[in-house]
Parts: structure tokens; C-alpha cells; sequence
């Protein structure tokens, strides 16, 4: 076991890189990242498919030369697209995602796909055909920890990198990439960043084009960036941050533009560079500590809201009387979007076609068992449980009571972040804004929401117990922000005993820049 | 709009899940739930249901009955499926996928229809509207127009009875079928339950055997599949403003019942040309939303150009429809051809009926030289074609003409009947002697060597001058 010493000298060391940033990212080249890949993912197992290099381009736009590596999930014309599943273990998508195109279009360099729980479904990337991702952090092929190898236990126990996008998480945090794409659909960016040590954005719900993203849950499903600099992150996300016609659920250009206004009117309206937050109004939600969560994930956190006041921001407890109910009503309607959008996997048009036993009776009363074959060998344990929990929420019998009831609560949640942020969220129409939160007496609302990512540090990877809704407990914290479809950044805090945790910092729909600012102030304060 | 529904200005469309070959992506995207409407609480939650259509009518007709008026319950939008066929000698099924995901609106009839001819009509009545309209060209063969009937059966006096479904009817004749064997089976079933008060027949979804022209059934009830709807997260609310709803109407083409009465009250016509002219129009092609290219404009459409004319002179309404019903159709025909093979311009043979009007062809020139044209086409006047054709007719002999080029022609008409009286010496010496029936032979001469230029009245004149 690591020793409390050592997380703090890993603290120190990461301190010093992150000064001494600039010569470390040189190194960050489409070179060196495949150098660390073949050296270190053969324990880490991020990288499922590595590109060949680049040529050498010339190129001065905005990613050049930048090696960025795509989940699983998403498509990509010269690579295996397979989403960890046996059911897509052979598939080559004949195009490149909307966010693919966009980034081959600014120069970078798609270095290869990344491990991830299978169709996204998990927290801790276990449940994959290529075998779990090993969390970097702590062994000898984290990125800035080399100088610390020595040092480091020589056979430390494998955590987890968390997940969906575990392989995108781990490979930033191992070097192997300048910055990962991955999808959130409840934390699935957000977790593994904080369990990683790396920084995740889960942007705005209808931001990122999810053109060419395989889906899990369609009303949910974001893609996140991530990458080991907010800086970095934002340079990706403004990348992607295109209005894509091809995406039914993209935000409008008008509404994009509105947005963005009035994040960065009060993003203008604080003192950043003189490192003076006056005026920044910080709120913590209450509920966002649960009982479950780790005395060790709670003293960095108050730090971070310590650094944070003394430099004038103005910290207000703040109440999100929904979140109780916030875990249930995300698995019931995650799956359940999941059990219709999986339903095209038939192994007849899309998926791997397993023939039924010879014999079997396949006349119209007993088709289904054409489907059941290739389902049963195509999906995994986690899939099939949530089709199978999805499928029951959407049968008629259990509609009103479950799917119907989960539907209340996402739009209960969504008032309370309506209610709680001094921003307007401009994607509600004008009939339903009578209950817009700020001018319940209070004053202002807050600019950002503050809370840890996660309840704990990366478990490990064989640890007991974390089967079934233990497992589930880790998203209570990221899956609010998915069912309001608000902006979400998780940032790393110092380590404790218990490994990297993050910081979670949530403004309203379209307050990215408003919410990369404050994630920038708070990695500038470790 | 057409069927007079009241159009929903917010709908939104849902999931229905089943699992089939003809559904690639599991779900077939519908409307049935409408949308999920917050009331001021929001812990009180309420769908409402909302296709994009509701509540119209349409009147059928039918021959010696009097029209009928059938609601219209909903219409909503879906995507269709693939289209699936099943090949009996290898016992294989083949998709096509190239309709599956495309538009499809369901047009949902109240039971209002009390018979087979009814349903006919009602299909029929309901094609020319969705082909008036550009909604679709109601082609029922290659599937564009398909239906699902519901027949019920009941004792006079007594509630509707339950019904059963038949799936996919791809032809009115083949619906019309159908019902009559489902109405004969469902009768049977009643007539020999032991209690006639209490018997019903089992809620079935059918299908139509087209080789033994019966239904069979598909499921039962108690098999109906679960469709698990849920609202589709990716499309969100349909919103129509009511600018947008009224500039459509506003730009509603003429409808068939519209066309139908201008074509009685303007032209005059009768019903039975009408009804001509409606048959081949309904052959037209009809592109997308409507949009009318002039080559393939329908029959209604040239028969109004035709009579519209040149400048200020319009054609006379019922000449007009003679050539186009008789000579152009009937021509058309003899070559086995429809109307959207001819090539005739509407100029061509506007310019050929102004000619035979103005005697400056005879009608038999006329019909030979619309033969002659539909079997040679050309973009060359009719006029040309006619000159080259050498079928401009003898001017009658009238003595006020003055013009040396009708008086050439009548000099050559005169000869003309010269050259027959030298031909038939015994049928002129037979006239002179009084037998004045003999001249219809001479007459009939003159018109086979005038190749039908020829007036025969100005023939007769002509050659009745020429013998005394």
C-alpha cells in the first residue's frame, strides 16, 4: 500500500510539472505518446487500436500535431468503432464521427481508440471484451510520476480508472495522449477523470455533435473531453463546439450564441488574471455529501473552497432538494433509452449474427429466437441487465410507475438547477420560465455549483462489493448535472490516502467558459 | 388541410419497439403518445395525445347512392419499414430497405364505411386528394398507398361487433376482397354460435392471402406485442406557427372535387367527359410536395391549356375535349400508349384543332395528321408538318375568293374533279340520264385522289357545275 507520504510527494512532483508545464507538454508528441503506449498499455490497457504516425503536416491550425484518442464509442473510418462489445467486435464504420472530422480538421493526430465499459455502461471499465483499464496513477507509467518510480511500490494493487471512459481517462493521465474524447451519459467522463487524476468535461447537453457516437441513452449522452490541463480541454472543446445540422438534439446557433453572451459577460465581470474572484458566487449543495462518501474526499474539497474565498469568491450553501431521487430516476431512464436504442443490435442489419442451433423453430410465433441467439452472445452481464431493467420500465404494466415517474424527477432536478443558478437557461421556452429560481428572495443565484465528482478514490480493481447498486452508488454525484444536461468539469484536487479525487464544477446549459474559468483557478491553487 | 383536420400546432413522435427484419433500427418512430405537457406543478406530469392531425372529413360518392360524408380521426405521422417479401420456390425473405425510415402518414377513418364498394370509394376519393395535393403519387401497387381495414360485423339493431384488423392491403380491389370474405367468416362465426345474443368474434390482427384471395390470421389479441412506447429523445417538439399552417392553405392546389364542378360549371362539359378527363389525370406523375413539370403535367391541366388558347381566342370547351377524349386518347391507345407517353405539345395540337376549325385542313386530314404526328415525333409546328405533308385542304370553291393562292387550289380541286368525270365516263353518263345517287361515287373518287383534302360538299358543288 501507498503511504500517506507518498501521495503527499506525488502531490509535490505534480506541482513541479505542472510549473515546469510547458517542457513536459513538448514531449506530449504523436512520437513519444505511441513511445509511452507500447511501453506502458500493455499493463494499462487504455489503447484497444493505435494508429500508424502522421507524416509530418505543417499545419498551424488550432490541434496540430496534437495526439488525441477516441473512445471506443465513437466512430471513426479507419478504425475499429467496437464499443467494447462482442456484438460490434468487427466493426469498421465507413465514416468518421461529426467530432472526429472536426478534430482531423484542426490538425490533430487520431492516435488510436480507447478501452471503455461496454456501450458505455459501467463506472469502473470492467465491463469490457478487452479486459479492465489499470488506473496509471501511482505506477510507473503515470505521466508525472516517472521521477517517483523508484519510489513507487514496486507492485502497487490495480485500481480502477473508472468509468465508461476509463481507456480516454487513463490514457491522459499515462502520457499517452495529448487529450481523449469520451461520452458522459451519467459521470462516464467525470468519474474517471477524478479517479484518474485528470481533468473531464462534460459539456452542455446538445453542445458536441453525438453525429457518429453510438448511443446509450439518446436525451443523456454527451461526448466529454479530457485531457490533463483545463486549458487543454478548453482548446479541444472549442474545437468541437460547432452547431452540427446532422444532430437532431443540437443546440440551435441562436441559442449557442446566447449562451455563450451571458457566460462570458460574467466571465469579463471577475478580476481572473489579477487573481481576484469578488463578485464570484459559488454555491454547495448540501445533498452532495452523502454518507457514503469518504472522509478523505472532503478535506480536499474544503480546501478547495478555502483557496477559493480567500481570494474574494463568495461561498453559499445551497439546496438541491432532488437529488435523493436523482440516481433512480438516471438508471430507470438510462436504461431504458438503452433498451431502444441497443434494439437495432439484432445481429440481422447491425451486430454479430449468431446462428440460432439447427432445429430450432423460427416461424413467425418463434422469430424472437432468430434475435435471442446473437443478443445473448453479443451483449455482456451489465448490458443485458440493464435492457432487461429497460425493457421493463417501458412495458406497459410499468410505464406510469417507473419511466412516467422518472421523467417527474429529471424535470425536478432540472428545477433545481434552474432554481439555484443566476444564469437563465435559455433552452426553456418562455411559457415555462415562471418559476426561475433567483427571484424566490434569495438575490442572486450562484455563477457555479462546487461539489466533489466522486463519493471515493479509484477502488481497486478486484475490490468485493461493488457489483449491483453498490456500483451505482459512484455516479450519485455526476448523474445530476446528466439529467439537467448543465455543463460539468471535473477537476483534480490533491490526493489523499484514497487516490486522485476530483472537483466538480457545474454551471448552467452553455456556461463552459464561466465553468473552464473556475476549474482554471482552482488547478492553478495545487 | 385537404381533408379539413385540424392541424396541431405542437405534436411529437414516439418509439414503438418490436423486433422484425423489416425494422433496422429496432423502433419504428411514430406519434402516439403526443407530448409531455407540464402543467403549472410539475409533479403533475400529463401526456396529451397530439398527432399532427386531427378530426376531418371526406365526402365519397358513389353511382345511384347519395354521397356520403367519413370522418377523418386522426392522421399521424410514422416512418415506414422495409418492405419484405417472401419468395415460396427458396423459401427465403427478401427486405428492401429503401423506403424503411422514410415518411408514412396514417390516416385514421372513423367507422363510418357500411361496405365493401364504400371502402372502395372512400380509398379511391382518398387517393385523388393525396395526389391532388403532391402528398404522394397513391401508386397502391409499389406500396405508397397501403391500408389496414378494421370490419366488424353486427346483427341490425345491435352495437358494432368486435373487430379484426387486416394488415397491408396493397390494392382496392384486393381490400374489397377481403372484407367480403372477412364479413362472410365473421358472419359464420355468429351464425353458428348456439347463442346468437352473446357471440362475438375473437379481436384479431389478419392478413390477405392474394393467390386464395382470403384472410388468415396473424395473431390473436392475447399475442398483441407490447410495443413499449417511450417519446424519441432525439426529435424534439414538431412546432407548426400559425403563419406557416395558413400560407399552406393559402397554397392549397385545386382539390378533385373542385376540379370536377369547374370542369362541369366552366366548360360545360358532361359528366361523362369528366369523368374521362379525371381518369387520366389520376395517371399523372406526381413528384415531390406536388411540384408539377410541365412534360408530365396531368390531363385536366392540358385540356385547360388547350382551351385557354393563343392570345385572346380560346377554343371552344367541347371541340377541344372530342380531340383529346376521342382522336388523341383513342389514337394514343391504338398505339398502346397512355396519355403520359404523348408528346404532342399542347401548341401542336392546339394549332392542329384551330386548323380543322378554320377549314384550313378537312377533319380527316386532321386525325391523319395526329397520327402522323404521334408516330414521327418532331418539335416542327403543326403547320410545317402539314405543309410537308401537302394536307392543306382544296379551298371550297366559293366565288368571293379572291386570292390567287385559293383560287390555284381551287383550280387544282376543279381538275381534280375533271380527272374523275374522264375516269368514270359510265357513272357520268348514268347521272346525266337523271341517276343522281351515282354522283357519291364520283364524289368518293375525287376524295380517295384528294387524299381526304377535300371538302366533299365543295366536291359535289364542284363536280354538279362540271356535268350540266
Amino acid at each position: 500500500m501507498r503511504t500517506a507520504k507518498t501521495w503527499a510527494a506525488l502531490q509535490r512532483v505534480r506541482r513541479v510539472s505542472s510549473s515546469a508545464f510547458n517542457a513536459a507538454s513538448s514531449t506530449l508528441d504523436s512520437i513519444s505518446c505511441r513511445a509511452r503506449i507500447v511501453a506502458h498499455n500493455p499493463h494499462v490497457n487504455a489503447f484497444v487500436h493505435v494508429s500508424p504516425p502522421p507524416s509530418a503536416s505543417s499545419t498551424t491550425s488550432a490541434l496540430a500535431e496534437k495526439s488525441i484518442a477516441i473512445k471506443e464509442s465513437i466512430c471513426t473510418k479507419d478504425m475499429p468503432t467496437g464499443c467494447a462489445s462482442a456484438m460490434l467486435h468487427d466493426f469498421r464504420p465507413p465514416y468518421d464521427a461529426t467530432v472526429v472530422r472536426l478534430l482531423r480538421e484542426a490538425g490533430a493526430d487520431i492516435i488510436g481508440k480507447t478501452n471503455c465499459d461496454e456501450f458505455g455502461m459501467g463506472s469502473m471499465n470492467t465491463h469490457t471484451i478487452h479486459g479492465p483499464v489499470i488506473n496509471p496513477f501511482g505506477t510507473s507509467a503515470h505521466y508525472s510520476s516517472s521521477p517517483l518510480t523508484s519510489n513507487a511500490h514496486s507492485n502497487p494493487p490495480e485500481r480502477s480508472a473508472g468509468g465508461s471512459s476509463g481507456g480516454s481517462a487513463a490514457a491522459v493521465a499515462a502520457g499517452m495522449c495529448y487529450a481523449a474524447l469520451g461520452t458522459d451519459t451519467g459521470g462516464s467522463t467525470r468519474l474517471p477523470a477524478s479517479y484518474c487524476g485528470v481533468v473531464g468535461l462534460k459539456p452542455s447537453y446538445g453542445l458536441l455533435s453525438r453525429w457518429g457516437v453510438v448511443s446509450f441513452a439518446d436525451s443523456l449522452d454527451c461526448v466529454g473531453v479530457l485531457a490533463r490541463r483545463v486549458c487543454d480541454v478548453r482548446t479541444v472543446f472549442d474545437a468541437l463546439n460547432v452547431y452540427d445540422p446532422r444532430d437532431p438534439t443540437a443546440a440551435l446557433p441562436e441559442i449557442r450564441a446566447m449562451a455563450r453572451d451571458t457566460s462570458r459577460r460574467r466571465v469579463n465581470e471577475i478580476d481572473w488574471a489579477g487573481g481576484r474572484l469578488d463578485g464570484l458566487r459559488i454555491g454547495v449543495p448540501q445533498e452532495y455529501f452523502p454518507s457514503e462518501m469518504a472522509a478523505a474526499v472532503i478535506a480536499p474539497v474544503q480546501r478547495v473552497l478555502a483557496a477559493l474565498k480567500a481570494r474574494g469568491a463568495q461561498v453559499v450553501p445551497v439546496g438541491m432538494p432532488s437529488t435523493l431521487y436523482t440516481l433512480s430516476a438516471y438508471y430507470v431512464l438510462a436504461s431504458a433509452e438503452a433498451s431502444s436504442c441497443l434494439a437495432r443490435f439484432d445481429g440481422v442489419q447491425y451486430g454479430t449474427h449468431v446462428r440460432p442451433p439447427v432445429g430450432t423453430d423460427l416461424s413467425t410465433s418463434g422469430v424472437g429466437k432468430l434475435y435471442a441467439e446473437s443478443r445473448s452472445a453479443g451483449f455482456g452481464r451489465e448490458v443485458q441487465k440493464r435492457i432487461l431493467l429497460g425493457t421493463y420500465a417501458l412495458s406497459a404494466g410499468a410505464f406510469d410507475n417507473y419511466f412516467l415517474q422518472a421523467q417527474r424527477v429529471r424535470e425536478l432536478v432540472k428545477r433545481d438547477f434552474r432554481k439555484v443558478f443566476m444564469m437563465q437557461d435559455y433552452r426553456q421556452e418562455v411559457d415555462f420560465d415562471v418559476e426561475a429560481g433567483h427571484s424566490d428572495g434569495s438575490g442572486a443565484g450562484v455563477d457555479v455549483l462546487l461539489h466533489p465528482s466522486a463519493i471515493q478514490g479509484p477502488p481497486l480493481v478486484k475490490e468485493k462489493g461493488l457489483g449491483g447498486v453498490a456500483g451505482y452508488v459512484q455516479d450519485v454525484l455526476t448523474v445530476p448535472a446528466s439529467l439537467a444536461g448543465v455543463a460539468a468539469l471535473s477537476v483534480p484536487m490533491a490526493a489523499g490516502d484514497a487516490g486522485p479525487v476530483g472537483v466538480s464544477v457545474v454551471g448552467q446549459w452553455g456556461a463552459e467558459e464561466l465553468v473552464l474559468a473556475v476549474g482554471q483557478v482552482i488547478e492553478e491553487s495545487f | 388541410m385537404a381533408l379539413e383536420c385540424n392541424i396541431q400546432t405542437r405534436s411529437s413522435f414516439d418509439r414503438k419497439h418490436y423486433f422484425y427484419s423489416d425494422l433496422p433500427a429496432g423502433y419504428q418512430i411514430t406519434q402516439q403518445y403526443g407530448q409531455f405537457v407540464y402543467r403549472s406543478s410539475f409533479t403533475h406530469l400529463t401526456i396529451t395525445l397530439a398527432p399532427i392531425a386531427l378530426g376531418g372529413k371526406l365526402a365519397i360518392t358513389l353511382p345511384n347512392f347519395p354521397s356520403l360524408e367519413v370522418r377523418i380521426k386522426q392522421i399521424q405521422l410514422e416512418q415506414d419499414t422495409a418492405k419484405s417479401t417472401f419468395n415460396p420456390r427458396t423459401r427465403t425473405s427478401h427486405i428492401d430497405l429503401n423506403r424503411a425510415g422514410t415518411g408514412l402518414m396514417e390516416i385514421v377513418s372513423e367507422p363510418d364505411l357500411r361496405s365493401p364498394e364504400e371502402a372502395g370509394a372512400y380509398v379511391r376519393a382518398l387517393q385523388a386528394v393525396l395526389r391532388a395535393v403532391g402528398a404522394s403519387d397513391g401508386n397502391m401497387e409499389q406500396g405508397s398507398l397501403r391500408c389496414d381495414v378494421n370490419v366488424s360485423v353486427n346483427r341490425v339493431g345491435r352495437p358494432p361487433g368486435t373487430r379484426c384488423e387486416i394488415k397491408n392491403l396493397n390494392s382496392v380491389r384486393h381490400m374489397m376482397a377481403a372484407i367480403v370474405h372477412e364479413v362472410s367468416r365473421q358472419r359464420a362465426i355468429l351464425e353458428s354460435a348456439p347463442d346468437p345474443d352473446t357471440a362475438t368474434v375473437p379481436q384479431e390482427t389478419r392478413g390477405f392471402d392474394e393467390h386464395r384471395f382470403e384472410t388468415y390470421k396473424l395473431r390473436s389479441k392475447e399475442d398483441a406485442p407490447d410495443y413499449r412506447y417511450m417519446p424519441d429523445p432525439n426529435l424534439g417538439v414538431l412546432v407548426l406557427t400559425q403563419a406557416r399552417i395558413q400560407a399552406v392553405r393559402d397554397a392549397l392546389p385545386e382539390l378533385p372535387w373542385d376540379t370536377r364542378k369547374r370542369l362541369q360549371s366552366d366548360y360545360g362539359l358532361s359528366e361523362r367527359d369528366v369523368e374521362v378527363l379525371l381518369n387520366v389525370d389520376s395517371g399523372r406523375e406526381v413528384w415531390y410536395d406536388g411540384e408539377s413539370r410541365s412534360a408530365e403535367a396531368g390531363a385536366v391541366a392540358y385540356f385547360d391549356r388547350l382551351c385557354a388558347g393563343t392570345g385572346s381566342t380560346r377554343r371552344d370547351p367541347k371541340v377541344v375535349v372530342n380531340w383529346m377524349t376521342h382522336e388523341l386518347l383513342g389514337q394514343l391507345t391504338a398505339r398502346k400508349e397512355t396519355f403520359k407517353d404523348n408528346h404532342l405539345s399542347v401548341e401542336q395540337l392546339g394549332e392542329l384543332i384551330d386548323m380543322v376549325q378554320d377549314k384550313i385542313i378537312t377533319g380527316t386530314s386532321g386525325k391523319m395528321l395526329l397520327r402522323h404526328m404521334l408516330g414521327h415525333p418532331s418539335a416542327k409546328s403543326t403547320k410545317e408538318i402539314a405543309a410537308e405533308l401537302q394536307l392543306n385542304a382544296f379551298a371550297s370553291s366559293s366565288p368571293s375568293t379572291t386570292s390567287d393562292d385559293s383560287s390555284s387550289q381551287s383550280d387544282a380541286l376543279r381538275e381534280l374533279c375533271r380527272e374523275a368525270t374522264v375516269a368514270l365516263p359510265a357513272e357520268v353518263e348514268a347521272f346525266t340520264k337523271g341517276n343522281k345517287n351515282v354522283l357519291n361515287k364520283i364524289v368518293g373518287r375525287v376524295m380517295k385522289d384528294s387524299r381526304g383534302r377535300a371538302d366533299a360538299q365543295a366536291v359535289r358543288v364542284m363536280l354538279e357545275e362540271l356535268l350540266q
